[in-house]
């Protein structure tokens, strides 16, 4: 054993600690060793001053506090916290209304259950009705607003653009040789839609090209009746007149009658009428004199 | 002989304190604080006669300070009523209560960083010398002095390692368990803290001598 060894068992040794054989091996090395004699000798001084001090006792104060606080606590322990009573009376008040014996819970379990399977068949019986002939003319009409929103959603796009873009759209549609029915399409919606007369009445110029065509006359004439400018209906009369369109004929009837509508349409409508009632070819008919000779200014 | 002389003075290791609890006792600390668990809170009582004395002892020991003691021995029981409900069934009750007595100590500690633990002898003054021991190397009241302040010098783990081994005569492998370190360590630790607590000893009766 050397010496930093010796040293370390110490405590143990002083403990009684250390086994009988590392004991006298350290009784041998304390016999021989001077400074760990010295070294046994301070640490046996020290722990006996430190064992001699005296024990320091506490006040009665100490035991008092701690009783008071004791019997706080226990009556606290002791008296059913408010939240408890509301329990235990809820508890009861449950108790007395469900019944006690297993059977018969039981029972009242099975009633309640039946109870729900009645009511749920008796209230939730209808299925989905087969739509009938009603629902489906609904469902019909529900469908073709949808269809005439889109449109009208494209048209107030349309609109989104300044009015020389879509002069310009108009125009290009103009140069088109044969356009095709989206293109027609979108020019009768500019003619119907459009909130500027120079667009409507280039619509109309980019339409008379096409006025072989019977869509292109049916958009026209189901224009002509909202048509407010008086530049713009003498420009859709003549182009129906020029295409000949019998059916025309009821809304120029009505135009050259009414009179709210401005003196220059009724008299192109009266006009138009009496082309239409022509039995001959109307190539003969100066169309240049239905137009008005002075063009608006662009809005 | 040297060796003799030195053996012969060989200190009992355990010496019987009275203010120690008697292992023999009709409940144990364990049942004691089950049955404060489960809402017996008068049974603290025993606890607290068992213990109050040895607790107050640690945190006067280590405070150095009495009136401190008894108040921090009071929190310490209040914590044990109000985590009553986290000692657990396997626990062992000294380990427990020196365990809360620790974290009170730290907290007193934490508060009172700016306040050092006095170490001038004249603040001892006031505090009652205890009757001494009634063995024959009872320690002058000087002595006594003399060691609390050598005592309030050591840093505080060596304090309270000498504390827990000397004082409250727990054994080393339970204040293992209350530092949280190897049995081994507990040994070295306090092996070193006499070794200072000795040398400020006399660092401090030279200068009184001077």
């Amino acid at each position: 054993m050397n010496c930093s060894r010796v040293q370390d068992s110490f405590i143990d040794y002083q403990d009684g600690a250390l086994p009988a054989d590392e004991s006298a091996s350290l009784r041998a090395h304390l016999a021989s060793c001077p400074t760990c004699q010295r070294e046994w000798a301070a640490l046996q001084e020290m722990t006996r001053r430190l064992d001699a001090l005296p024990v320091a006792e506490p006040g009665p104060r100490l035991r008092e506090n701690f009783y008071a606080m004791l019997e706080t606590h226990q009556r606290e322990a002791d008296a059913p916290s408010p939240f408890a009573l509301a329990r235990g009376r809820l508890d009861r008040f449950f108790a007395a209304l469900l019944p006690a014996q297993p059977a018969l819970q039981f029972a009242f379990a099975l009633a309640l259950l039946l109870g729900g399977l009645f009511a749920g068949r008796h209230y939730l019986a209808q299925p989905a009705a087969v739509p009938d002939d009603g629902a489906k003319a609904e469902l019909a009409a529900l469908k073709a607003q949808v269809n005439s929103m889109g449109q009208l959603v494209t048209y107030s796009l349309l609109q989104q653009q300044s009015t020389s873009d879509r002069l310009k759209t108009v125009l290009t549609a103009m140069d088109l040789k044969s356009p095709d029915r989206k293109v027609l399409t979108d020019l009768v919606g500019a003619l119907a839609f459009d909130p500027s007369i120079n667009v409507r009445l280039s619509a109309v110029e980019a339409l008379a090209q096409h006025a072989d065509d019977s869509l292109v006359r049916a958009g026209v004439l189901s224009a002509l009746p909202r048509e407010r400018a008086p530049l713009v209906q003498v420009a859709m009369i003549e182009l129906l007149t020029d295409a000949r369109d019998r059916s025309a004929a009821p809304v120029f009837e009505k135009l050259s009658r009414d009179e709210a509508t401005d003196r220059n349409v009724r008299d192109a409508a009266r006009r138009a009428l009496a082309v239409l009632r022509l039995p001959v070819e109307p190539a003969s008919v100066p169309s240049a004199t239905l137009r008005p000779s002075v063009k608006p200014a662009l809005t | 002989m040297i060796l003799a002389h030195v053996t012969q003075f060989r200190v009992p290791s355990r010496p019987a304190a009275a203010s120690l609890p008697v292992a023999v006792e009709a409940t144990s600390d364990h049942e004691l604080m089950i049955a404060v668990r489960a809402g017996e809170i008068r049974r603290l009582g025993e606890l607290f006669e068992r213990y109050h004395k040895p607790l107050y002892g640690f945190f006067v020991r280590l405070t150095n300070q009495p009136s401190v003691g008894e108040d921090l021995v009071q929190i310490v029981f209040y914590r044990i009523l109000k985590y009553r409900h986290t000692y657990r069934d396997e626990g062992k009750f000294s380990a427990w209560i020196y365990h809360l007595a620790r974290k009170v100590a730290a907290d007193h500690f934490r508060k009172h960083a700016a306040t050092p633990t006095p170490t001038d002898p004249a603040d001892l003054v006031e505090q009652p010398a205890a009757e001494p021991q009634p063995s024959e190397q009872a320690a002058t009241a000087e002595d006594v002095v003399l060691l609390r302040s050598a005592l309030a010098r050591l840093p505080l783990e060596h304090r309270e390692v000498l504390v827990l081994s000397r004082l409250q005569h727990l054994e080393h492998k339970e204040i293992a368990k209350l530092l949280d370190c190897s049995v081994g360590a507990v040994k070295v630790r306090a092996h070193r803290a006499l070794k200072e607590l000795r040398e400020v000893y006399f660092k401090i009766r030279k200068e009184k001598a001077a």
